[in-house]
């Protein structure tokens, strides 16, 4: 099957409904071995040190994956650097499709968005909408495993990210990605409940930091909430598919993420959050804006390379959780 | 006898408290401190307390940049902020209070209500802010780290966003022909602005300021005039975490004493 890259979350629908292979770029560059060295790559093809290291993973994996031949990339909604990195991908003769969230939110320009998409891939609505209605059945799951996050307390923050940012592609297989959703849904349903007394949500893109997790649980505190992830796997559950993507809070500016994290927090019991940002991101300066509309502490990370978290980022976490408990 | 040390990037701090009083203090190089008075046994840092001039004491609390990879044995460990919340409490009887530590690598700002933490901020990802920048700079400018501290007046202008190429602009600006206490106060309201951000979002009609750069009154005096507050230094300020530590000690462990 020709496989498609995503440079993040779009109407995965689509492109299964065309017949292609969704692979996320950012997973196929956060989980490979050589993650640091595909950014040091990407700045030796001539990206600047001082850019996003997601764009220049996201580069370097398609440039070296040699199977990946045409990128959808999502130019409004996500971040202004993606112009530049669908340009330079175009350089290297890689096919990409422009993908445009509206910043509005408005039902007719997203729909007119998606019905381009289907024109480019090949594909008809009614095909899509066949789509949808069987990935909803492993979006509900998926929501199913977050409830037994927050709710049972059964699940880890590791798994809770893992089983959420997958489903931006669903790994590239839907049948296998659901089969292994329910394979863990089983092995926690009897396991004994995780005991971390502080309970705390995670805010913003996904961390670039490989045992940011599992260091927060070492330290007494679990991941009860990824809010982003979580909106890639769509949660709401809604029939119509073009309402379900301008319910995705992620591509339409702050406000809608904010009432849906305080929704969270008061829901799910959550003492404090944390806000991870990735290097020289516009999405920093909005920080300013959760400091002021959440009611609950906030420690703002930062990560520019994969790897894992250095002794200053251990610091700060370290007296957040003093902090809060 | 409680020992508190802080571990930091410049400096290893320790203090010994008897009840409520001060009785010893060490300030020792960081590197000199792990090369000539540690070795690691068993994946600890065991310290040779007496080769120090130290009495060994009973009961050892550490913090500092140094804990995340060293476990000094037989030590509790202390999250850094927490020490220096507690030390600034005990060294100035005060309870309400924003907290500005400048260190060697740090910028710390603490807000603190009733005696506790209620929020931080650290400079992340640079060191600009620091007095590491500071050591930099009096090298520069030829002069020592306490007397550039102590300039405020007339400051020039400096902009840049490195603290290395901060150099070459301070080079500049001595061959424009500004004065030395010109310099030496453009380098210090350099430092403020640095921090402004962080002490304006976290701000208290009282700011404690500790840590080594704390020592000169440049940055207090900006401080002060700027954002109009009342500025203290306590008697220690570099030696804040170490006594945050000690007061620690002599607070949870009592009864062994």
């Amino acid at each position: 099957m020709t496989k498609i890259g995503i440079t993040t979350t779009v109407p995965v629908e689509i492109i299964i409904a065309a017949g292609y292979e969704p692979i996320d770029l950012n997973n196929i560059f956060i989980t490979s071995d050589e993650a640091a060295g595909l950014v040091e790559k990407a700045e030796e093809a001539g990206y600047p040190r001082n850019i996003c290291g997601w764009i220049k993973g996201i580069y370097a994996a398609v440039v070296n994956s040699g199977n990946v031949n045409k990128v959808i990339a999502v130019t409004q909604g996500d971040c202004s650097n993606t112009h530049a990195l669908m340009e330079t991908l175009q350089l290297a003769d890689i096919d990409t499709i422009p993908f445009a969230y509206p910043y509005d939110r408005d039902y007719d320009l997203l729909k007119l968005q998606m019905d381009k998409l289907i024109t480019s891939l090949g594909t008809d609505w009614q095909s899509v909408k066949n789509v949808h209605r069987r990935l909803r059945l492993v979006r509900q799951k998926v929501a199913e495993i977050d409830r037994l996050s927050w709710q049972k307390n059964l699940v880890s923050s590791v798994d809770n990210h893992y089983f959420h940012v997958c489903c931006s592609d669903f790994n590239g297989n839907v049948q296998k990605f659901e089969q292994e959703v329910d394979n863990y849904i089983q092995s926690v349903t009897n396991a004994s409940p995780h005991s971390e007394k502080l309970r705390l949500g995670f805010v913003g893109v996904p961390p670039i930091f490989t045992d940011l997790y599992l260091y927060l649980e070492q330290m007494g505190a679990r991941v009860v909430f990824n809010e982003v992830q979580r909106q890639f796997a769509m949660p709401y559950d809604i029939a119509d598919i073009v309402e379900q993507y301008r319910s995705y809070t992620y591509p339409y500016g702050v406000f809608p993420r904010i009432e849906d994290i305080q929704a969270e927090i008061d829901r799910r019991n959550i003492a404090g959050i944390i806000h991870y940002v990735q290097s020289f991101c516009f999405r920093q300066i909005e920080d300013m804006i959760f400091r002021q509309k959440l009611d609950v502490p906030i420690l703002t990370i930062e990560g520019d390379k994969p790897g894992k978290l250095d002794a200053r980022t251990k610091l700060r976490i370290d007296s957040f959780l003093e902090m809060l408990s | 006898m409680f020992c508190g040390i802080d571990l930091g990037s410049r400096y290893v701090k320790m203090v010994i408290m008897r009840g409520n009083n001060i009785v010893d203090t060490k300030i020792m190089d960081t590197i000199r401190f792990y090369k000539e008075y540690g070795r690691l046994e068993n994946g600890s840092l065991t310290v040779n307390f007496a080769a120090i001039g130290i009495n060994i004491p009973p009961s050892i609390v550490a913090t500092g940049y140094g804990r995340n990879t060293v476990a000094i044995s037989g030590a509790t460990v202390l999250a850094e902020l927490k020490a220096h919340t507690i030390g600034a409490a005990w060294q100035t009887g005060l309870t309400d209070f924003t907290l500005l530590d400048l260190g060697g690598q740090d910028s710390k700002v603490i807000k603190v209500r009733s005696a506790r933490m209620v929020d931080f901020d650290t400079n992340d990802k640079c060191a600009a802010s620091t007095g590491r920048y500071l050591e930099n700079m009096a090298q520069v400018l030829g002069i020592q780290l306490t007397e550039l501290s102590d300039y405020y007046q007339n400051p020039v202008e400096l902009n840049t966003t490195c603290a290395i190429f901060g150099e070459s602009e301070l080079i500049n600006k001595i061959v424009a022909g500004y004065s030395l206490p010109e310099l030496a106060a453009g380098v210090n309201l350099s430092i403020f602005k640095r921090i402004k951000p962080m002490l304006t979002a976290l701000k208290s009609d009282t700011i404690v300021f500790t840590g080594g750069v704390a020592l000169g009154k440049a940055i207090k005096v900006f401080v002060e005039q700027e954002l109009g507050v009342e500025v203290v230094v306590p008697q220690h300020p570099q030696l804040n975490g170490a006594i945050g530590c000690a007061v620690y000690g002599g607070e949870n462990y009592a009864v062994r004493d």
